[in-house]
């Protein structure tokens, strides 16, 4: 995989720039950190999507063995956008796992807080 | 008086031992209030080997009235259609049934191997089991496609791993008190007014499904059990959440996905790895819709109430 450059290649490169590990951070200060990540062009693992529920397995068996400070390796993994994904536009707002008010991701894999307009490729509807 | 006989074919006896926790009516309510005599049943009858045998070769010959064999277990009929893995009284099991059915007054099929195979007859089914008239959705079994009892009836199929202790009760009772008239079918011979609702209905479950929350995880008391962990309950015909279990629960209030005990396929996916609770999907999408729903109106659905979803959906309410 290309080495990518950017924020949150360890713990002490969160601490520097947000005073706080993502484990500790708030949703507000997450959110941040995920899109600060993003911008500076992390690509993640948007496909193959997992077409059958043991590929799917196999990406949460990865996900769970991350702690939560590899908020990076979390994203690459799970094949994470910061837009709707697909001809049917697909999006975290419909997907089963999204909680629409507190506006996080409740696969307890991921924990993440997420904006609705966003996907990863463990959506499920 | 109705003299009732039960057997059991390729069976775990848990539906005898689902039937012994009846309430209402009980197991005793059957014999002092509503006049059934057990001839004989594998877990009451005090008879042993040739008494045994006499018995049934007497509801055979008609000395003895037989108004109702009940039969649990599957057909067994390995090795090559012999049916000698299942040797009973000195035969094999599936001639006893062939010849009980054909003097009883009516044949009851009780739990999920005697109605259609169930566990035993997941491929590649070893034992050549059967249901006594299905095996899984095919029409036939044991005893055929066209098979009536005396009374005129198909095989009473109660089906369920196990089948609840009084939708067994009732039916008896309602056969053996002369009022099997009153009973409708339905395709798969399921007393209508047990399986015509779904395991979903009165399932404490349901907002979180009209919601679309998910429960993400075992033990966790918010969440609908059917978008993750495999729940079978919005398509299973059952009154698992109108008739509790132990008059105090069903699987689904106690957080265990409801597996389709009493539909034909059980269990699904000839158990292949993976597909045990857990919800099947492509691209997303559950293979297995909710009866009724296409993809189409399902997303479209999911993405109204999604909007339109209450915060509290997303709290465990039942944590105070």
């Amino acid at each position: 995989m290309v080495e990518q450059p950017g924020v949150g290649r360890s713990e002490a490169d969160f601490i520097a720039r947000y005073g706080v590990t993502p484990e500790k951070a708030d949703h507000a200060t997450l959110l941040e950190m995920i899109k600060d990540i993003f911008e500076e062009g992390l690509e993640t693992k948007v496909e193959p999507f997992p077409e059958t529920d043991r590929e799917f397995g196999r990406i949460l068996d990865d996900l769970r063995a991350m702690g939560k400070n590899e908020l990076r390796a979390k994203l690459i993994e799970s094949g994470w956008l910061l837009e709707p994904y697909g001809e049917e536009e697909m999006r975290c707002q419909e997907c089963m796992y999204y909680l629409v008010h507190k506006r996080w991701c409740d696969l307890p894999e991921l924990d993440l807080p997420a904006e609705p307009d966003w996907w990863c490729r463990l959506w499920r509807i | 008086m109705a003299n009732l006989l039960w057997l059991q074919g390729g069976a775990c006896s848990g539906n005898t031992m689902s039937f012994l926790n009846a309430e209402e009516p009980s197991a005793c309510d059957l014999v002092t209030d509503f006049g059934i005599n057990v001839l004989w049943q594998p877990s009451l009858g005090l008879e042993l080997g040739d008494d045994v045998k006499a018995i049934l070769e007497k509801c055979i010959s008609g000395e003895i009235q037989l108004d109702i064999f009940v039969f649990e277990g599957t057909v067994i009929n390995a090795p090559n259609g012999t049916g000698e893995w299942n040797r009973f009284c000195g035969e094999p099991m599936k001639n006893w049934v062939q010849k009980l059915a054909a003097a009883a007054q009516f044949v009851v099929a009780i739990g999920d191997c005697a109605t259609w195979g169930g566990i035993p007859a997941t491929a590649p089914n070893p034992s050549e089991s059967q249901g006594l008239q299905f095996l899984k959705r095919a029409k036939g079994g044991a005893l055929g496609g066209g098979f009536v009892s005396k009374a005129g009836l198909p095989v009473i199929n109660i089906p369920g791993c196990p089948a609840h202790p009084d939708w067994v009760t009732q039916i008896l009772v309602a056969v053996a008190t002369g009022r099997a008239g009153d009973l409708t079918l339905d395709e798969f011979q399921r007393p209508k007014t047990f399986f015509s609702s779904f395991t979903q209905t009165g399932c404490t479950r349901n907002m979180h499904f009209a919601y679309k929350v998910s429960t993400t995880a075992f033990g966790q008391r918010k969440g609908c059990l059917f978008y993750d962990l495999g729940c079978r309950g919005p398509m299973t015909h059952s009154p698992c959440n109108r008739i509790l279990w132990n008059r105090v629960s069903s699987k689904t209030r106690a957080g265990m996905p409801c597996l389709g005990c009493t539909e034909p396929e059980f269990p699904f996916f000839d158990l292949a790895p993976g597909t045990v609770f857990k919800t099947q999907t492509v691209m997303g999408v559950p293979k297995d819709l909710p009866e009724g729903v296409d993809k189409k109106g399902y997303v479209k659905l999911t993405a109204a109430a999604k909007g339109a979803a209450p915060a509290w959906a997303e709290e465990d309410i039942f944590v105070v």
